[in-house]
């Protein structure tokens, strides 16, 4: 019988475990139940500079509205005056994300949210969220210099820009980028929120609730302040926002010793820039495709092509290449290096400059001329004046032989939006900004998420593998070839080159096209992979190369965000193996090479890679000598501390707690209520039946047969 | 304590305690006293120690009132103000708010 009753109790045992794992492994909780949760969206966060406070807040606890599309111009009359369910979460199609609408809707207090479709369906035909003229304040014009030229006073740089981006918006808004995500959001709203016959839509209904608190507030002088007096005196010290910051890229044909900082003797160097970044209304979503992008390859493939001819004839005078971080955002990397340069606190300084050559967006050429921009005030001087004559001039010879021609604006004209701007700043410097425009930009989608690689007209035959298109030559690839080549024989004859060599100065459309592929289309392509390190191949979530384009936004620096910015990287990786050789040293010589006499880590840096993948495929790492090296791109401003400079850029980012998006149905404020009412009612009649139970308890609850007490 | 029983004069003595007490800046202690004493002071039946107790009462809630005053002008005033301050009204806070002025 015992025996029985253990098996038994065992049993028991066994199918209550059973249930329980049942119920854990399913976790069908009623949160699951209820939410939607929505993972491929993309918010606009707070950025604040010395005076102002840009972008998006939502409350602490997430910003709820009831779900409403916008799709014509009787919806936004329905959400900002007759809708009788306010406040209301905003569908926006793409055809009406532009100014007027995104104000009349920070104006009204009905709209407690903006999720914009990001899509090619019904997008304008133009749309750029920046403002008319970049950098306005902190270029070189001012009421001290070129007075009657600044503030786009002859030349308005981007007059299809709308501001969106500076404007402060006291609700969350969002990116749904993902189209099978928006066909949910559209489903829900046309099962539940869809007007019938014109009447109102009846609870409950579809709505939506955004979460993307951001921490910092007012400015960044405002929030610099707090963070340092929580960190002194709060008993919770908490970091409210980060300056923006990476690395510039830089190399130049003659290795240069970093070890020695200030003047270098005996060195002229001609500055041949770019700018590495762009940004956009939404966070981290910057395509950059002809701002940013069209210069970077240019100027890459120019180093390509000059490189060799600078080893076996070298010219006079250093061509020093370099790609600036941040020029967004009140030209952070170029500011940088000027002020590390009048510190002394670079390998060379403002005197070995000797003159600049800028790259601006060159994509949009289309078979007509380029332009050569130049500063009307500098060329007062005579010096340099005759300095950027005979630029000019360099620069119509070498297009000479070539399909693209050079022209210079015909009237006076200030420069655009460019690094030369900063450097003018600190000395007169002759120097031109090459650009595809004459006047305002050719580019319609200045620095919004609509300047891709269709903005820039890269297109490829249909059924190409990746790895075919990787190697194809479109047009756009073999227009920037040339503009490549004519770089590349300018730099070379302003660096006192011969004329006779410069035939040998050809761009490869091959590399072109490579890295046009790489950086519009696809970063994770085979050839972007073997040059970069083998630990950055393997996947992973933070991985260098998830799938798509990368994005060129400037972030916010190792110190928050870990390794360098995966552009900076790329371009780090890419000019390493277009100028460096590859030499025999193993993994742990090549990250310290300094005990081998051969080596030498103040003229070179050493770099770990893939290598390419042989036929087996498997590829060798293998140790690359290159004179590329990173420079910090912070802002001067934060490292004297002068948070309200008006002078540099201050630009930083807030932080947050949590960025997501949810969907759900709502009842009517009335079920709400009725439900809390009745909740009480239940609760005081509980609170009233047990306090009559407990007072009547003896009559209640006596049994029939007292209990006999026995008394002996 | 229950103060039914205590002898009058320990509770005249009690009184002058918290009285005296309140004047460290304490005005809680102020409206423990009110609060506690009130009955003693003006309901029950006369003894020889109640016109103390009952002046005492009458300081402590006099000086409860002052307190109440200057409190609630001055946290309206930190409440309505404190945005606008800036750089002051940041050293005077000691958890500021997240996400706003």
């Amino acid at each position: 019988m015992r025996k029985m009753g253990y098996l038994i109790s065992i049993n028991c045992v066994k199918l209550l475990i059973t249930a329980l794992l049942y119920t854990c492994v399913c976790s069908s909780s009623v949160e699951q139940k209820i939410y939607v949760e929505l993972n491929q969206t993309v918010p606009c966060v707070r950025l604040l500079n010395a005076t102002h406070q840009i972008g998006c807040q939502s409350s602490m606890s997430g910003d709820t509205g009831v779900l409403h599309v916008l799709e014509t111009e009787s919806d936004l009359d329905w959400i900002l005056s007759s809708g009788p369910h306010p406040p209301y979460m905003v569908i926006l199609e793409t055809a009406f994300f532009n100014r007027s609408v995104m104000m009349r809707m920070k104006n009204s207090s009905r709209v407690s949210g903006v999720a914009v479709i990001i899509s090619k369906t019904g997008l304008a035909h133009d749309f750029s969220p920046h403002t008319t003229c970049p950098n306005q304040n902190t270029g070189v014009y001012s009421e001290r210099y070129g007075s009657d030229l600044a503030n786009c006073n002859v030349t308005v740089w981007n007059p299809l820009g709308n501001g969106l981006s500076y404007e402060d918006f006291p609700f969350p808004v969002f990116a749904l980028k993902d189209e099978n995500q928006t066909q949910v959001i559209r489903k829900c709203y046309e099962d539940h929120n869809q007007r019938v016959n014109g009447s109102a839509p009846q609870y409950p209904l579809c709505a939506m609730q955004l979460f993307s608190h951001m921490h910092a507030a007012t400015d960044t002088v405002t929030c610099m302040r707090r963070t340092d007096l929580q960190n002194r005196f709060g008993i919770n010290p908490e970091v409210l926002c980060d300056p923006l910051s990476d690395f510039n890229v830089w190399t130049s044909s003659r290795a240069l010793n970093i070890s020695s900082k200030g003047h270098a003797v005996n060195e002229s160097v001609v500055i041949a820039a770019t700018r590495l970044d762009g940004r956009s209304f939404f966070w981290e979503q910057a395509p950059a495709a002809e701002g940013t992008v069209s210069g970077i390859i240019t100027l890459l493939a120019a180093v390509h092509a000059l490189y060799p001819v600078t080893q076996e004839a070298p010219p006079p005078r250093n061509i020093f290449f370099t790609f600036f971080q941040g020029e967004a955002f009140d030209y952070i990397g170029s500011s940088k290096m000027v002020y590390d340069m009048e510190k002394n606190d670079f390998v060379i300084d403002l005197n070995n400059v000797h003159s600049m050559l800028e790259i601006g967006q060159v994509g949009l050429r289309s078979g007509r001329s380029l332009w050569m921009h130049s500063d009307p005030v500098s060329r007062k001087n005579d010096d340099v004046n005759a300095e950027v004559l005979e630029m000019m001039t360099r620069m119509r010879s070498a297009a000479a032989g070539l399909n693209v021609s050079v022209a210079h604006p015909s009237f006076t004209q200030a420069l655009p939006p460019s690094s030369l701007q900063r450097f003018l700043r600190a000395g007169l410097i002759p120097g031109l900004v090459l650009a595809d425009h004459q006047t305002s930009f050719n580019n319609r989608y200045y620095e919004s998420m609509y300047d891709d690689a269709e903005n820039l007209q890269v297109t490829y035959p249909p059924d190409l593998s990746p790895d075919e298109q990787l190697v194809y030559e479109t047009d756009a690839a073999k227009s920037l070839a040339e503009v490549a080549t004519l770089v590349a024989r300018s730099l070379y004859l302003q660096a006192g080159g011969e004329n006779s060599s410069l035939s040998n100065i050809t761009a490869d459309p091959k590399i072109v096209a490579q890295l046009l592929y790489s950086f519009v289309i696809q970063k994770n392509n085979s050839w972007l992979r073997s040059l970069l390190p083998p630990e950055v191949t393997k996947k992973g979530v933070n991985s260098l190369l998830s799938s798509g384009p990368p994005q060129f936004y400037i972030g916010l620096g190792p110190r928050v965000h870990g390794p360098v910015h995966s552009v900076t990287r790329f371009v780090q990786y890419i000019l390493a193996n277009l100028t460096g050789t590859v030499t025999n040293l193993t993994e742990n010589q090549c990250q310290d090479p300094s005990e081998l006499s051969s080596e030498n880590k103040d003229l070179f840096s050493y770099f770990w890679v893939s290598g390419p993948v042989s036929v087996n495929s498997s590829s060798e790492p293998l140790c690359v000598r290159a004179s590329v090296r990173l420079s910090e791109a912070v802002s001067p401003a934060f490292e004297l501390l002068e948070y309200g400079s008006r002078d540099y850029s201050t630009w930083t980012e807030s932080r947050w707690k949590s960025i997501r998006a949810r969907i759900f149905l709502v009842a009517s404020r009335e079920l709400e209520m009725l439900t809390l009412g009745v909740g009480v009612a239940v609760l005081l009649l509980s609170l009233l039946a047990t306090y009559f139970i407990s007072s009547k308890a003896e009559l209640l609850f006596s049994s029939a047969h007292d209990t006999p007490t026995t008394a002996y | 304590m229950n103060l039914e029983r205590i002898p009058n004069e320990e509770k005249l003595s009690l009184c002058r305690r918290y009285y005296l007490g309140g004047f460290a800046f304490l005005p809680f202690l102020w409206l423990v006293n009110v609060l506690w004493f009130f009955r003693e002071a003006f309901l029950k039946p006369t003894y020889t120690e109640q016109p103390q107790i009952k002046s005492y009462v009458k300081k402590s809630a006099v000086g409860l009132t002052v307190w109440v005053a200057v409190l609630t002008t001055w946290i309206t005033i930190f409440q309505h103000f404190r945005a606008q301050w800036g750089e002051v009204g940041d050293y005077l806070s000691f958890t500021i708010p997240l996400g706003t002025a």
